[in-house]
């Protein structure tokens, strides 16, 4: 018996025997590259069936079917007998190789080695163009697979890229802390509190993002205990007007740039340094400002550290500015502002809304 | 001079905020500022600073003047569009985390296209939006002083680009929240001054309203547009070149003149505008353009303000400042409370003006009405200084609004409409208010009230539904929303076209023309509801529907324990 058809037939059905394949190689051409489109999600995903059409065009087949592992097709044309196409995709699932023979035939799907599912091809077409099919859409399988691994790669190397703690800090934290537990035992408490609070944070591992009010308490915290080392050395000026308080950001992204500032405008001089943070509003834009009033660089320095070429110890810029551009686009990186004894400026500027970017 | 100085001084005022940027909220303690988050009072004055325009501080009361006291309806539905928000949008919408409607679209739906139709029509709202807030500035800073309309345009168009070039672009919500507390000082004061001034005579006529049909003094009418009179019986009426007699028959008086009319004589008709009787003008309805539909009417107005407040692009964006969904709730509760003490008083000022200045319908300048009043009631510097006061309120409401609004547009061109990276958005935002100025130029004789309320129009009829649609019906598709926001947006600016450019129509078409919500509202929420049952959701609708309802305290980790001291 006839299955209901799940689509109404396609015109040129009407008369199977007159579809021949297209001679022109550019329509080819485009035609299996949108396939590779299509199969973008695999062939359980949405484009399957769209693919199926190009498919069936290409091939001048009466009907096409993509089926995935759970036998699910996706018809184009007019389907073939239910019970017999079951049977045959049974079959090639089973045996791993083709199966029937014209007007039916199956072939395998094979991506990156492993069954994935397999071709149907109802209508007068050679076996040897349903074999090159087959493997065009292996190959389509094949590339959106890799794709997807990419993708996770990329993922898995924004998770690496995140700030670690450094040593030095934990070190110089808790000593200054266990100085103060016999002198100043309220203060002691309270710092350990502090330090607490900033481990928790940092060491955190829920979601990527994290919102621009969250950075500011970290960073907060983290000067602190800053000051607690460092003294009267350490001047802090912190600003954020409220319209960017909720603002998602990658986590992590502020501390190592006022770690840096610190390093550079306040440690690596004698007297008393200032840092300034702020945060405000511009249009549609989100602009963090850190900035020390230190000896400054060259700016040639400052763009092999941003390129990654600088020492060691500065790679926490680096980082923050590929961990932006990767998240936000090629064009959302640090500014740095500087010049030998002019202090340094770092300018992160982020949309205040991304599709995708939520805390 | 005063007003102009006063304008002067307001200026200054926002310049120097802007330039000193968040210095100006800096606290004693250099820690903790990010902890201290904004509250919904605070937040709700900004909403309100941003939201409170010429329209509402010039433009309410003028159409009261002019049509009677139906037109305080304008205010019902400008304040219960914060009821709609507060139901159906502001909570969902602060989750999602989109600043705009674009964003939005992008956020729920996925779909390039539709963020870049949103932002054609974030344009054309905000066009509609700002057009007349740059008339209203020219107007009233012509009526202050002696120089034309234009030059008051092209000076309020100067003063916003220096003012956003120069740190406007923040934003910021103090700024916003001490604008608000200005209006509000500078609309009240003078309202209770002139009540107590004006003498029971007067306050007895505002309330017991008779047609204006004489002249009760000697009345000079200054026109800024050039206007067609009809006059029914010949009148002497003195120029500053001499005297001259007005004929019965139509006379074309160029803008720019002035004429003083004397005590007694008949009040001439204004062509395609008929004064109002007593009975007509305290009628509660409002019989727009005469359709002899006075409760459709009514509904027009009521369902396109009510409506198109959630679609506002720079009221939305607001909200985003609000810390998470209940205090964006919380937020709109209170802006519905803030707005509703400042919509008590264009009534006061519409009543008294229709007793003391009712020439004003004569030259098309009924939106001076309220700069106009003091000098009716005292000649002397409290006059004078009342007028400053109410030329600087005026003028913040203008500056406020339209910092917004030339922000939010330049941020649909510069964020959404051009591809590339960081887009230069300071000179976007020049030459959008270059734009506006010369938009304006020509628009000298449309009410600003009319104007808003068609940018309100074009927002309920797209924003409106692509936003409640979004937020409480999963099934809505990128396909359907697109068709519904085009629907909305053709009907509507064909509509305002047609009433703008078109023939005159009258009747129940007109009506319909000229306050088209009440047809297109229904028409877009259908089309996008009946392409969208056509097609599938995307699989990953649940999630977002999920994502803009669930509180944001289940998604995110428990906060902790040792917050700071």
């Amino acid at each position: 018996m006839d299955p209901s058809p799940v689509r109404p037939p396609h015109r040129t059905a009407a008369r199977p025997w007159a579809v021949r394949p297209r001679p022109d190689a550019m329509a080819a051409l485009s035609a299996a590259r949108g396939v590779v489109g299509d199969l973008r999600d695999g062939l359980a995903g949405s484009g399957a069936r769209r693919a199926a059409r190009r498919m069936r065009r290409l091939l001048g087949a009466r009907g096409l079917a993509l089926a995935d592992l759970a036998g699910s097709l996706a018809w184009a044309g007019r389907p073939a007998g239910d019970t017999e196409v079951k049977a045959l995709i049974d079959a090639v699932l089973h045996a791993e190789a083709a199966s029937g023979r014209p007007p039916l035939v199956a072939e395998p799907l094979f991506a990156n080695g492993e069954l994935a599912g397999a071709l149907v091809v109802a209508g007068p077409v050679r076996p040897a163009s349903v074999r090159k099919a087959a493997a065009w859409v292996a190959d389509a399988l094949d590339r959106c697979r890799l794709e997807t691994s990419a993708e996770q790669a990329a993922q898995a190397e924004l998770r690496a890229l995140r700030a670690e703690i450094s040593p030095h800090f934990v070190y110089n934290a808790l000593t200054v802390i266990s100085s103060l537990v016999g002198s100043e035992p309220d203060r002691a408490r309270e710092l350990m509190t502090d330090f607490a609070d900033y481990t928790r944070y940092s060491l955190a591992r829920h979601g990527d993002y994290t919102t621009v009010s969250e950075e500011f308490h970290a960073i907060e915290t983290y000067l602190i205990l800053q000051r607690a080392v460092l003294g009267e050395r350490l001047r802090v000026q912190v600003r954020v007007a409220p319209e960017v308080l909720g603002v998602a950001v990658p986590y992590l992204v502020l501390q190592p740039l006022v770690e840096n500032a610190i390093r550079h405008g306040v440690e690596a001089r004698a007297g008393a340094g200032l840092v300034q943070v702020s945060g405000e509003a511009e249009g549609n834009d989100c602009v963090i400002c850190v900035e020390d009033d230190g000896a400054g660089m060259d700016p040639a320095r400052a763009k092999a550290i941003l390129a990654g070429r600088g020492s060691p110890d500065s790679v926490g810029l680096a980082n923050v500015d590929r961990r932006l551009r990767h998240v936000y686009g090629a064009w959302y990186g640090l500014v740095v502002e500087t010049a030998p004894g002019a202090g340094t400026r770092v300018v992160v500027r982020v949309p205040r809304f991304q599709p995708g970017v939520m805390p | 001079m005063g007003p102009l100085l006063a304008v002067a001084l307001l200026v200054l005022g926002t310049l120097l905020i802007g330039l000193r940027g968040v210095a100006a909220m800096r606290t004693s303690s250099d820690f903790l500022v990010a902890s201290r988050r904004v509250s919904p009072l605070l937040n709700s004055a900004a909403v309100s600073g941003e939201y409170l325009s010429a329209a509402s501080f010039l433009g309410v009361a003028g159409l009261v003047v002019k049509d009677g006291m139906g037109a305080l309806w304008y205010p019902v539905g400008f304040t219960a569009g914060y009821i709609a928000m507060l139901i159906l949008v502001a909570a969902p919408m602060r989750r999602s985390g989109a600043l705009t409607p674009p964003d939005f679209a992008e956020a729920r739906l996925a779909s390039p296209a539709l963020r870049r139709l949103c932002a054609v029509v974030v344009l054309v709202i905000g066009a509609l939006y700002a057009v007349p807030q740059f008339r209203t500035a020219g107007l009233v800073l012509s009526a202050v002083s002696a120089y034309p309309y234009w030059v008051g345009v092209l000076v309020a168009g100067a003063v916003v680009s220096v003012t956003l070039v120069l740190g406007g672009m923040r934003a910021a919500t103090y700024v916003q929240a001490f604008q608000f507390c200005l209006k509000l000082l500078l609309f009240i004061v003078p309202a209770v001054w002139l009540v107590v001034q004006a003498g029971p005579e007067v306050r007895h006529d505002a309330v017991n309203p008779v047609a204006f049909t004489h002249f009760t003094r000697e009345t000079p009418v200054s026109f800024q547009v050039d206007v067609t009179l009809r006059v029914a019986e010949p009148v002497r009426v003195e120029t500053p070149g001499g005297g001259a007699a007005l004929l019965p028959g139509e006379h074309r008086i160029d803008a720019g003149r002035t004429l003083v009319f004397p005590e007694g004589a008949r009040v001439p008709e204004v062509r395609g505008d008929e004064p109002l009787n007593g009975a007509e003008w305290r009628r509660p309805l409002l019989d727009l353009e005469d359709s002899g539909h006075p409760l459709l009417g009514t509904w027009g107005v009521l369902l396109a303000t009510a409506l198109g407040t959630m679609g506002l692009p720079h009221i939305l964006m607001r909200f985003h400042t609000s810390p998470d969904g209940r205090a964006a709730r919380r937020t709109a509760a209170v802006t519905v409370v803030l707005l509703g003490v400042f919509y008590l008083f264009p009534g006061v000022y519409g009543a008294l003006g229709r007793v003391l200045v009712p020439e004003l319908y004569l030259s098309h300048a009924t939106d001076t009405v309220v700069v106009a009043l003091p000098a009716q009631v005292d000649t002397g510097w409290p006059g004078s200084l009342f007028t400053a006061l109410l030329t600087m309120g005026a003028f913040a409401a203008f500056l406020a609004t339209s910092l917004g609004l030339l922000l939010v547009m330049s941020g649909a061109i510069a964020h959404d409409l051009l591809p590339g990276g960081l887009r230069r958005l300071r000179i976007t935002v020049v030459l959008v208010a270059a734009g506006t100025v010369l938009l304006a130029l020509p628009a000298t004789s449309v009410d600003a009230g009319v104007l808003v309320t068609w940018g309100f129009t074009v927002a309920a009829s797209t924003f409106c539904p692509l936003l409640v649609l979004g937020i409480w019906w999963p099934r809505l598709t990128a396909a359907g929303a697109l068709t519904g926001v085009v629907t909305g947006l053709l009907t509507t600016s064909g509509a305002i076209v047609a009433a703008l450019f078109g023939p005159p129509l009258s009747g129940l078409t007109g009506l319909l023309v000229t306050q088209p919500a009440p047809w297109t509202v229904p028409l877009a929420f259908t089309a996008m509801v009946a392409i969208s049952l056509r097609g599938r959701p995307a699989p990953w609708s649940r999630a977002a529907m999920l994502r803009l309802h669930l509180d944001e305290a289940r998604l995110r980790p428990p906060p902790s324990q040792n917050r700071p001291r």
